[in-house]
């Protein structure tokens, strides 16, 4: 598959069965979910206001995977992009959420930082990628410093720099991970697999075992936190086998530790910015998606997790090997 | 050492149609940008079309909170009486308009409150509540409005009668306001007309009056109404000194 195939070819798009099975399997759990919801409410297993809750959550995934999943089926260029702007919309929302928004220098060099790591992803440019971390760590250092208000200059340029790392650097990862020929199996299992630690938790809610972090976190307990380590690490074992067949990521070792790696990432990204809101005060970070808050509330687990899976695939068998890099910027 | 303050934005947690309407509503990046080139263009169509003429410039403050009131007779006032005013504090000009006008459709309020950066007035059922939200926005923040006290257009060119309601925001406080006289407006857009004609407009602004020492009560409100009312009038008049 050439480059520009990756990033602009739909016509590839099933061919590996991993990418198949899970866009069946979801497409059949949103067409199913109706059924089990009203079934649920008519045998009396749930109320009629969790019953109102869950189809407000199942509208909101009727819009989300068809975009997710279109972005990841059409082109590597589309997922990046898309990333890039998921990136540009957390960020959005935590500025809201700690004020940050109103230093709008600052604002605007996380911005262009987070643009410039989308554009140096596309160009599959990984060393531009990993230098623009701290150049633009700088770059926000220097723009606090430049409004001459030494008072909570560290607050607003750690919350620069936080926001920078967590959504740029962090989740900038994910993008990267679209420069393997393999990417779309790869990215739908993390997705997947994330979202396997949540619904576990949402299934359990806080009704079983105590609370790991009741200050943080009340619903997060040691029960459902066990419970999503099984079954994510179960999943990721089913699904590594064929992501990563033929090479050394196929053994059950290494699926068992990446496995580990993203239920424990996702649940403690997921205690992050429940912390995050804790200390600011607020329940959910914006409104945008209706039944779950912000965008942020729904993609908070797969921040920690992009940077990990990367460096874990990256370590053991490469991401993007033999891959043509710079594709638009080199001469050649 | 202290603890560090987090303020997140007035208007978290509301959806976009309500955010646009709200009173709490803060500026992100996106509003900036809109404002910079909606008050840009704004600024080049009057001097181009209307050759704006501004006496008295001197005597708008450097930084906020102030207020500015005007006549009102037309939908260009907003914008006469807003592009003199720095384009550095752009995302702290608030035109007040009103609610029923600007903030009912869904595009006109997104347009109202993204490229006008205006706050609405709901002229109906405008209480206390509203106009004591306004205030405490206009010293905490600071911020500066744009008001017309007429609280509607005047569809004859003639001035109306200023409404107390402005003292119940003014009275007791040490916030400049600015009164203005725009001229030409009403005939480069009459009530009746959709489009603006080419028609020099002029805008007098007069030196700041502050209402610290009125009390905050109606007869005060009243006199802070006929106070301003009597400096607009006076600066519609050609002999009337701006500075």
């Amino acid at each position: 598959m050439s480059a520009s195939e990756r990033l602009f070819s739909p016509m590839r798009a099933f061919e590996h069965p991993v990418t198949t099975t899970v866009t069946i399997a979801v497409a059949s759990s949103l067409l199913l979910a109706p059924l089990v919801i009203e079934g649920l409410a008519r045998i009396g297993r749930i109320t009629d206001a969790r019953r109102r809750q869950l189809w407000v959550r199942w509208k909101s995934w009727m819009v989300m995977a068809p975009l997710m999943f279109g972005a990841i089926l059409i082109g590597a260029a589309w997922t990046i992009a898309g990333i890039g702007l998921l990136s540009l919309l957390c960020y959005r929302e935590y500025a809201r959420a700690t004020g940050l928004f109103r230093e709008k220098a600052i604002s605007l060099t996380i911005v262009l930082g987070i643009t410039l790591v989308t554009l140096a992803t596309l160009d599959n440019w990984y060393r531009l990628f990993m230098a623009l971390t701290p150049l633009t760590i700088v770059m926000i250092l220097t723009v606090a410093l430049l409004a001459d208000r030494p008072q909570g200059y560290i607050q607003r340029s750690a919350l620069g720099v936080l926001g920078f790392v967590l959504f740029g650097h962090g989740l900038g990862h994910l993008g990267h991970l679209a420069n393997d020929q393999n990417y779309r199996p790869l990215i739908l299992m993390v997705l997947v697999s994330s979202e396997m630690n949540n619904i576990v938790g949402y299934i359990l809610g806080k009704r079983i075992g105590y609370p790991l972090l009741p200050q943080t976190n009340p619903a997060k307990t040691l029960t459902n936190v066990l419970c999503g380590l099984i079954l994510t690490t179960g999943l990721v074992m089913i699904l590594g086998q064929s992501v990563f067949r033929g090479t050394v990521l196929a053994s059950w070792q290494h699926l068992m530790g990446l496995g580990i790696l993203i239920s424990v990432s996702g649940q403690l990204g997921d205690l992050m910015f429940s912390s995050i809101k804790r200390d600011l005060g607020i329940k959910d970070f914006d409104v945008t998606v209706p039944g779950h808050g912000g965008l942020l509330d729904r993609f908070d687990s797969i921040v920690p997790i992009s940077a990990i899976v990367f460096h874990y695939v990256n370590y053991f068998v490469g991401v993007g090997v033999g891959e043509p890099v710079r594709i638009w910027t080199s001469r050649g | 050492m202290d603890d560090w303050k987090y303020k997140p934005a007035g208007d978290l947690g509301l959806p976009h149609h309500e955010a646009f309407k709200s009173l709490k509503r803060e500026n992100g990046l996106i509003a900036t940008a809109m404002h910079w080139i909606w008050w840009s263009f704004v600024r080049a169509y009057l001097n181009l079309w209307h050759n704006l003429k501004v006496e008295g410039r001197e005597n708008l403050p450097k930084d906020p909170p102030f207020v500015l009131v005007a006549n009102h007779c037309s939908h260009l006032d907003a914008l006469v009486l807003a592009a003199p005013l720095d384009l550095r504090l752009r995302d702290q000009i608030f035109p007040i308009a009103a609610g029923d006008v600007f903030f009912t459709n869904p595009a006109i309020s997104a347009f109202a409150a993204l490229m006008l950066n205006a706050l609405p007035m709901w002229r109906k059922r405008c209480g206390p509540h509203a106009l004591a939200e306004l205030k405490q926005r206009l010293i905490q923040e600071p911020c500066c409005y744009i008001l017309f006290p007429e609280g509607q257009r005047s569809r004859t060119g003639e001035m109306l009668p200023f409404k107390a309601g402005l003292g119940m925001m003014l009275a007791g406080t040490s916030v400049p306001v600015i009164p203005c006289y725009l001229k030409g407006c009403f005939e480069a857009l009459r009530p009746e007309t959709r489009w603006p004609v080419r028609h020099p407009i002029q805008i007098r602004i007069g030196k700041a009056i502050t209402f610290e020492s009125v009390p905050n009560t109606r007869s005060g409100w009243e006199q802070v109404a006929t106070e301003l009312q009597t400096a607009v009038k006076g600066l519609g008049t050609e002999q009337h000194p701006v500075a």
